[in-house]
């Protein structure tokens, strides 16, 4: 972006090329699959997919615990479910070396799936 | 050898004025430009080799400059990077079955400028100062429960409400600032596209499309909202081509 585009700013560009380079940085985000990684790709898209609906439901799950809709008992349980799916999470992650920046998935125009 | 489309353009009757602008930029790879006119609109072209298009830099940030300098002068609506299509008589009938469609968008996007606005945070003295002023104990646990009966199940919940709530509440602070942006566009007639939340620290990434005279007028608006909320950065660029204003699915 050249200096004269931009109109206002009150911080300094190196912040700016900084944070502008956090936005366009999505090399990891797009979904590559070709022959020789059709492994890793499909695992990578499955695990993406998996974490997505996780996130969901513990979003959903955190807003009926802040709802008082729960018993002593059920958030017990529901805290030892929502852990555990996380740990296993963690450890599909390891055993496909994916990261957290790797489960995502750019969907260009409409930004990133999470 | 194929031909590379940059932009399509409101001529109107001035063909020499872009014949003589067209004389004076090269084309990626540096090639000569050419329009292929249809009644009021033209395409602004050049040859490439097929499989000579690569998207590096240099070709981007070329294809870019072209743009750039043709809006200067007309309205314009930029095509995707990497329009390649095989002839000039293709081109001719792209431009005749979709005449109708682009021309309304050119009239839509006439005298109009795209401006970007980002807002940055520091995120974690963001979640402080949320916190702080929320009227919500977020630290406090799920219920009050005995000691005896707290388990790692319950403190797991605990911290994830926490987290839950504190998005909540960053989510809530950042609508609050698209409203506020929000009612100074609404004095340009703009139209506007927002996406919340785009990074830790990019709280927003506003793109709106307003009349060329409003120019000044909305860098003294971001220099307001920017005196309401100092501990945010807002970044306003621009004029940009209508990048992200162009409605129209070519047949």
């Amino acid at each position: 972006m050249s200096e004269n585009k931009i109109l206002y700013n009150t911080g300094s560009l190196d912040e700016l090329s900084e944070e502008i380079g956090k936005l366009t940085s999505n090399d990891e985000s797009k979904l590559k699959l070709t022959p020789d990684n059709a492994d890793s790709g499909l695992a990578k898209l499955v695990l993406t997919l998996v974490e997505l609906i996780r996130k969901l439901v513990e979003k959903q799950a955190m807003r009926r615990v802040d709802g008082g809709l729960l018993t002593d008992e059920e958030i017990e349980r529901l805290g030892e479910t929502l852990m555990k799916l996380e740990m296993k999470m963690e450890e599909l992650k390891e055993h496909f070396h994916l990261t957290d920046r790797d489960l995502n998935i750019n969907l260009g125009p409409l930004g990133d799936l999470m | 050898m194929g031909i590379i489309i940059y932009c399509i353009l409101l001529v109107k009757r001035d063909t020499e004025k872009l014949n003589s602008l067209l004389n004076d930029i090269k084309g990626i790879s540096n090639t000569d430009l050419f329009a292929i006119s249809s009644n009021e609109i033209a395409v602004v072209v050049s040859d490439i080799e097929k499989h000579g298009l690569t998207a590096d830099r240099s070709n981007t940030l070329k294809y870019a400059s072209v743009v750039e300098q043709i809006f200067q002068q007309f309205a314009l609506l930029p095509m995707r990077f990497g329009s390649v299509i095989e002839s000039r008589e293709m081109v001719t009938k792209l431009l005749e079955r979709n005449y109708i469609e682009i021309l309304q968008n050119l009239y839509k996007v006439e005298s109009k400028y795209e401006f970007g606005l980002k807002v940055f945070c520091d995120s974690g003295k963001l979640k402080e100062e949320l916190i702080e002023k929320s009227s919500d104990n977020i630290q406090a646990p799920v219920k009050t429960v005995p000691e005896i009966k707290r388990s790692v199940f319950r403190d797991y919940v605990d911290k994830k409400l926490r987290e839950h709530k504190l998005e909540e509440l960053m989510l809530a602070y950042v609508d609050q600032v698209i409203s506020k942006i929000t009612t100074y566009l609404s004095m340009f007639n703009s139209v506007n596209k927002f996406r919340k939340m785009v990074t830790e620290t990019t709280i927003l990434d506003a793109i709106f499309l307003i009349d060329k005279d409003h120019k000044s007028a909305i860098i003294h608006a971001v220099d307001d909202l920017q005196g309401q909320y100092p501990t945010l950065n807002f970044i306003l660029t621009g004029p940009w081509p209508p990048y992200n204003f162009v409605e129209i699915t070519l047949k």
